[in-house]
């Protein structure tokens, strides 16, 4: 059950750190911090000899647990009136309890996503035919606004192309066009042959004439031209 | 009638949604009125023999399908669920609710991680805006969320999200001070 984890899987180096606080089952308001520290060098140098790159980030953080473990190998001062002694280490943990909060809270938001995208609504009816003719622009709209609303739609535009799109190719097998020529034919019993392409993407054309082929050889279907350039026409056998 | 209006206007209007407000000036009736109304349509709704519902979702109005019967337009529908957001803009996203109005420096400070591409994306999906400025050195733009934000995560208003619990140790000023020279 050891699950390596690359440091592209992290969002950040507090979240680096928080998973190897996890892993190494300390609490978090008492993190052995030259113990942790280790770890989190090492992790960071292992992933360098991965070749993997590590974000400046990373190494801010590092140099801040470096820091950190020095301030407490030193011998603490006493400090003149002040009652308390600072752990060095507060600083770190209330960055790391903050940022584990709003972590926390990005399960019930992704729930709430999963949720709401299971129930639909629809785009508002275009009632255009009952607005007034043209009204006057609101005057106190400038050019330089008119410019900004076009490019902030054009942004919106290129940014509602989804990054990452799952493109499912479906499958348009052969076997399932005869059986689509069939049906056709079985109504008509004579088409056009482009009537046979409803859809052009390239798959589906070849799986057509693929198809079509296949039925000509097997005498299912008849295509007749009267002249050059004349229609081509199937007919069912 | 009225009550008959309404569930047309709620058609009209799709996910547009509409507002106390609005139903009020349409309709020509007050608050009292259009609360009652809504409540009578959203109880006719909740027959099982009914296909919609009434949702109150980022603070607006909104016609939608029933959450019981995804199953039949997942069958429609092929390709379900591609385009989720990503953890990283889910925390620049938490961030930024709770804590709104809010530079992005300093949402880069909670995140420890840059977040620059994240609340560009954001922006131009409609899920947060900016809010003027900061007084801060630079006065950095504040961003917000938006209504849309709300409606993505089927939540009616902001104080419908879950509440946050942050254990804070004892913050210590002089510390902080300290501190603070590692900050940009």
């Amino acid at each position: 059950m050891n699950v390596e984890f690359v440091i592209n899987d992290f969002e950040g180096p507090l979240d680096l750190l928080l998973h190897l606080i996890k892993e190494s089952k300390m609490d978090i308001m008492n993190i052995e911090i030259e113990s942790i520290t280790n770890q989190y060098v090492e992790y960071l140098n292992k992933q360098e000899s991965m070749n993997l790159e590590v974000a400046s980030e990373y190494l801010v953080l590092a140099s801040e647990l470096l820091e950190i473990k020095s301030r407490m190998l030193l011998p603490r001062e006493k400090m003149e009136e002040e009652e308390e002694e600072v752990d060095p280490r507060d600083e770190l943990v209330n960055r790391l309890l903050e940022y584990q909060a709003y972590k926390e809270i990005t399960k019930v938001l992704k729930e709430n996503e999963e949720k709401r995208s299971e129930i639909f609504t629809k785009t508002p009816e275009n009632v255009d035919q009952y607005m007034d003719e043209v009204h006057g622009i609101v005057s106190d709209v400038t050019l330089d606004d008119l410019v900004d609303a076009f490019k902030k739609y054009l942004e919106r535009q290129k940014e509602n192309k989804p990054l990452k799109t799952k493109v499912t190719v479906k499958e348009i097998s052969i076997v399932s066009r005869r059986h689509d020529i069939k049906k056709i034919l079985s109504k008509k019993k004579k088409v056009s042959f482009f009537e046979l392409f409803p859809i052009v993407t390239k798959e589906y054309v070849v799986a057509t004439f693929l198809a079509v082929l296949e039925m000509a050889k097997n005498r299912e279907i008849k295509i007749v031209q009267e002249d050059t350039f004349s229609e081509i026409i199937v007919e069912a056998v | 009638m009225k009550k008959a209006v309404l569930e047309g206007l709620l058609f009209v209007v799709g996910e547009d949604g509409l507002s106390f407000e609005q139903i009020e000036d349409v309709l020509d009736i007050d608050l009292e009125e259009a609360k009652q109304l809504i409540l009578e349509l959203k109880e006719d709704y909740q027959k099982e023999d009914r296909g919609l519902r009434v949702d109150f979702l980022g603070n607006r109005f909104k016609l939608t399908t029933k959450y019981e019967h995804r199953e039949y337009y997942q069958k429609l529908i092929e390709n379900p669920l591609t385009n989720t957001l990503s953890q990283a803009a889910l925390e620049v996203l938490a961030i930024i609710a709770y804590n709104e109005p809010i530079t992005r420096v300093e949402i880069d400070k909670i995140r420890g991680v840059g977040s620059v591409q994240i609340v560009r994306k954001l922006v131009a999906k409609g899920f947060i805006k900016e809010a003027g400025r900061s007084e801060m050195a630079g006065r950095p733009i504040l961003y917000k969320t938006t209504s849309e934000f709300l409606d993505y995560f089927g939540l009616a208003k902001i104080d419908d999200l879950p509440k946050m619990e942050v254990i804070q140790e004892e913050e210590d000023l002089e510390k902080d001070l300290y501190n603070s020279k590692y900050e940009e």
